[in-house]
């Protein structure tokens, strides 16, 4: 041990030409601080009898300084009397019973000094001590040091080096204070996966086991809907084109259930024409659209990624229908609220044509557009360029003047022509998913322009 | 070894001896109760709608029987040329010629105040007007020429100081010489004894404030608590000697490595690292730290109109792109909140922190300013409380190790009910008060029992509706304000017997100093880090 020191030393201060001080030692070789500050004076010594100005130390005072200028607060004092005119200085508040400032002058303050300074000035602030309680040496550089504040250097680099320690373990071994009393939460694993906002939904592939099982369900789902054997599918479906309201942290347990429903729900939106080559992306927007399912029904309990993976495992084996048991009740409002939300669908997809991109916030308008075929055949909807363009049915005011004189405002139909360059409405986005398949994303994020979700399919 | 001073240890300037075990100190205890006096209720339920007038109501309905009953004392025995001084309920009811005492709000007029017009002013000027050191106009032939604080004479033509006197029903104008001895701030509640006089002014013969509130005794917060928890008290539970608290303020932390030194020094002294084993057993008794405001040096992401106006006339030749009001995030210097929470998760494994805000720190300007969130400290975050889902208050929070406080800050510690602010009040009222005195301008909060007296006046505030937070109704045993100039401290005492420390706690950025407080006997010391050169 003596000679790990003095080898340690040599290594860094001399060869090295580092700024150690006490505590990047007594890290380094795991002793207490006082040690270290006793091992930098003996190598101190040592080489600077071997070799006079070999290395450079700075020390640390402690002790009482002896009084200086003004630095004391009486001194303030006096000085201010004189300045201040009569009138307006410092006479006593009515009931004051402090007298007025000469008072502090009674009650000298204890003012104790811990004074950083070089080895070279070292005899000369002891000097303005008026007396030392303690002196040690705080750091040793190989040349003398230029500018005090680089020792700032040495803590840094602790913090950096030895970030990984646990302090209320290792510290005791360097002589830190010790606290019994100290509370510490554990750590929570890093900040949740931003919900990402389903697109990649779609994409989003889930493990072989969940994946293998959702191929049951997809099957199902590339059916018609409503020839669903399950209720889950539907609910599903229905829930998961439910994403404008859905923001959640995915909740672990309706995960499964979600899982199904989703695959549902995909294929559903691209039943009109696609079905095999949608299987992956579908079970990737099963994901996606999972997290979103869950919204209301769940509280957000918060992130726990751990949970989500337990949870596929677990509940993979529950095709849906246990899992929907607890939501049946909200299954109900969210139907409602889903074809609230379809009658509002302005775009339909008529040209449904197969198409393989599988977007994940697109796929959720898909499933309300192809429920309602029932929309007027006029309302064309032609893309261009990714942009929407057609006639389209909106209520038109009129307002006319009858033969008595009245204002009439009727309400009537009335055929329109749009064009619109934003992509649709972002509430699919809103679908949060828990992990986003690259192509997904990488599509997705290549375009944002396009309005028609159809648009996606057709371009490949 | 130096053969000077037999009491200096130089034992750490020996050859190190490995087979002696070096001491690892335990630290003292420190019992430590946050009251929420100064929280404000969460999200939607705070109404900035409010008329401010209500808060000087409510400030006067709270104060008034504690104003009365000493001027009672006082006033009911005044009497002029066999007159005796009569009370008056309302101030528009004295009566010229007639002697009589009246309650009520304080109100200073100043030709320097903060004035909407000068807002208006900044619009239409490059430079707003200089920042005012004091309110008060100099010129009015009040005293001898203090020189020009800024020539202009504002918009009121030069008149100088008035000094009103407000409740409900309407204000009056206060004369006299005697007001020349008194502090006075807008908000203050006061009684005053005169009469009226033919210009329909009030001249004062003789004021009275509420003067201290009633002072608790030692432990009997945590007393009261185990009583009303239903746990026997016990027989004068026996507790440990009480530590020292250490309070430091202007941190000042920027991100630049430039002047970053003596924070280590203060880092590595109270864990007890530094100095000899005499010293750091005396750090060692030092059981909690208090940070009293302006940890960070600019912490406001937003530039203030004043930057912009800089900014764009600095970028009017490149024409850069877009100004932006708002906030830019791309301008976010994350450098600074980093390296206080590295200070601050480097200190919290040994040593309880609490954190006030002050005026630079990164949560609302107006007062009373909430607890720094823990999003700013992803490291120390983990010492905090964890988030409590219910936003009940009071019991069912848990006490952090590291507690972020709002400002204003009541709590109890080691039984001692403190005080504590981050320096805004106190400097807003220097602005008021001619004189350099701080500890009076602190002791005269006291007396009024305001933490913040020239809120909302010129202070921006939160409207409080139903009762003033700012009233103090405990008087506390220790008043500790920071960001201050320089180290002041004094012991106030009160008509029943309280006695209050007062510390103004200076900023550690300019003069490296924290002040130490011993718990048994709150007397402070001050321990100072420096550089030598």
């Amino acid at each position: 041990m003596a000679q790990d020191y003095a080898e340690y030393l040599a290594i860094n201060v001399l060869n090295e030409q580092q700024l150690i001080s006490y505590r990047s030692l007594s890290r380094a070789l795991k002793v207490h601080v006082n040690l270290a500050k006793q091992m930098l004076y003996e190598f101190h010594r040592k080489q600077n009898a071997k070799k006079p100005g070999s290395v450079h130390a700075t020390y640390l005072i402690t002790g009482i300084r002896r009084e200086q200028t003004p630095a004391q607060t009486n001194g303030v004092h006096s000085q201010k009397d004189g300045e201040d005119t009569v009138m307006q200085s410092s006479p006593p508040l009515p009931e004051s019973s402090a007298p007025v400032p000469e008072e502090s002058a009674e009650e000298p303050v204890v003012v104790r000094s811990v004074l950083l300074v070089k080895e070279e000035h070292l005899a000369q602030a002891k000097t303005t001590f008026e007396s030392i309680t303690g002196i040690h040496i705080y750091s040793l550089q190989a040349n003398g040091l230029n500018d005090v504040q680089s020792l700032t250097e040495c803590n840094r680099k602790i913090a950096v080096d030895y970030a990984s320690e646990d302090p209320l373990v290792a510290w005791k071994q360097y002589g830190t204070i010790q606290n019994p009393n100290v509370k510490r939460r554990t750590a929570r694993k890093g900040p949740p996966p931003a919900a990402p906002v389903t697109k990649p939904a779609e994409v989003k592939l889930k493990q072989p086991a969940p994946a293998a099982k959702s191929t049951v369900p997809e099957k199902q789902a590339s059916k018609d809907s409503n020839t669903n054997s399950q209720d889950s599918t539907t609910a599903a479906s229905k829930r998961a084109s439910k994403p404008p309201s859905a923001k959640a942290t995915p909740e672990p347990t309706k995960k499964p259930a979600a899982v199904k429903r989703q695959d549902s729900n995909i294929f559903m939106s691209f039943a009109k024409g696609k079905t095999k080559p949608q299987k992956e992306e579908s079970q990737s927007s099963v994901e996606a659209a999972t997290p979103a399912a869950e919204p209301e029904d769940e509280t957000m309990a918060g992130f726990s990624d751990e949970e989500d993976d337990a949870a596929e495992e677990g509940a993979v084996a529950d095709v849906g229908e246990v899992a929907n048991e607890p939501e049946g009740k909200s299954k109900r409002q969210r139907e409602a609220e889903l074809e609230a939300m379809m009658d509002q669908e302005d775009e339909v997809m008529e040209d449904a044509s197969p198409e393989k991109s599988a977007d994940g916030d697109e796929g959720a308008i898909d499933k309300p557009n192809s429920q309602h075929p029932q929309q007027p055949a006029k309302d064309t909807i032609i893309v261009e360029n990714g942009r929407r363009r057609g006639r389209r049915r909106v209520m038109k005011k009129k307002t006319v003047k009858d033969e008595d004189g009245y204002l009439v405002t009727k309400e009537e139909q009335a055929w329109e022509s749009f064009s619109e360059e934003e992509p649709p409405p972002k509430k699919i986005k809103a679908q949060p998913a828990a992990s986003t398949n690259k192509s997904a994303a990488a599509k997705k994020d290549g375009k944002p322009g396009q309005g028609n979700i159809m648009s996606f399919f057709g371009k490949k | 070894m130096n053969g000077q001073d037999p009491s200096t240890d130089t034992s750490l300037l020996e050859t190190p001896d490995m087979s002696t075990p070096h001491a690892v100190l335990d630290r003292t205890p420190s019992a430590y109760t946050p009251h929420p006096t100064y929280r404000l209720p969460p999200g939607s339920a705070r109404h900035y709608q409010n008329q401010y007038a209500d808060m000087y109501f409510a400030r006067l309905a709270q104060l008034k029987p504690a104003t009365l009953a000493i001027a009672a004392d006082a006033f009911d025995t005044f009497s002029i040329a066999d007159e005796t001084a009569r009370r008056v309920d309302r101030v528009l009811d004295v009566r010229q010629g007639e002697l009589c005492w009246v309650v009520g709000t304080c109100y200073m007029e100043m030709p320097l105040k903060p004035n909407v017009l000068d807002d208006i002013g900044k619009e239409h000027w490059i430079a707003a007007p200089p920042t005012r050191v004091k309110y008060d106009h100099p010129s009015v032939a009040l005293e001898a020429g203090e020189g020009a604080h800024g020539a202009h004479a504002g918009g009121t033509g030069g008149v100088g100081t008035q000094i009103m006197l407000e409740d409900e029903s309407g204000r009056l104008r206060l004369t006299g010489s005697f007001l020349r001895g008194c502090l006075l701030v807008t908000g203050a509640i006061v009684a005053v004894v005169g009469t009226e006089n033919k210009d329909g002014d009030f001249e004062v013969l003789d004021l009275r404030v509420p003067d201290l509130p009633r002072q608790p005794q030692r432990w009997e917060a945590d007393d009261g608590n185990t009583a009303l928890t239903g746990k026997k008290p016990g027989s004068k539970k026996k507790r440990p000697r009480a530590g020292k608290v250490a309070i430091v303020s202007g941190l000042g932390i920027s991100g630049d490595e430039g002047d970053t030194l003596t924070l280590d020094l203060l880092l590595e002294y109270l864990l007890g690292e530094s100095t000899s084993p005499a010293d750091q057993e005396d750090a060692s008794t030092i059981s909690r730290l208090i940070i009293a405001g302006n940890s960070l040096s600019h912490a406001s992401p937003i530039p203030s109109r004043q930057d912009v106006i800089t900014a764009a006339t600095k970028n009017a030749a490149k024409a850069s792109g877009t100004r932006k009001y708002g906030y830019d995030s791309a301008a976010y210097n994350a450098a600074p909140t980093d390296r206080l929470d590295q200070w601050l998760a480097s200190l919290l494994p040994s040593m309880p922190i609490t954190l006030l805000p002050g005026a630079q720190d990164p949560t609302s300007t107006s007062l009373p300013q909430q607890p720094i969130h823990a999003a700013m400290f992803p490291h120390s975050r983990n010492y905090m409380a964890p988030p409590t889902a219910t936003t009940k208050d009071g019991d069912g929070e848990e006490v952090g190790w590291f507690d972020s406080q709002t400002n204003p800050a009541d709590f109890t510690l080691d039984g001692f009910r403190f005080l504590g602010t981050g320096g805004q009040p106190v400097d807003d009222v220097y602005k008021y008060i001619a004189g350099e005195e701080r500890l009076e301008m602190m002791e005269a909060m006291l007396r009024w029992r305001l933490s913040a007296p020239t809120a909302p006046d010129t202070l921006p505030c939160y409207p409080f509706q139903d009762e003033d937070q700012f009233v103090i109704k405990d008087c506390p045993h220790v008043f500790f304000v920071g960001n201050q100039p320089r180290f002041e401290t004094t012991l106030i005492e009160g008509p029943v017997g309280q006695a209050v420390r007062i510390i103004a706690v200076p900023r550690f950025k300019e003069t490296g100093e924290v002040v130490v407080v011993d718990m048994e006997t709150l007397v402070p010391e001050v321990v100072r880090f420096e550089v030598f050169d």
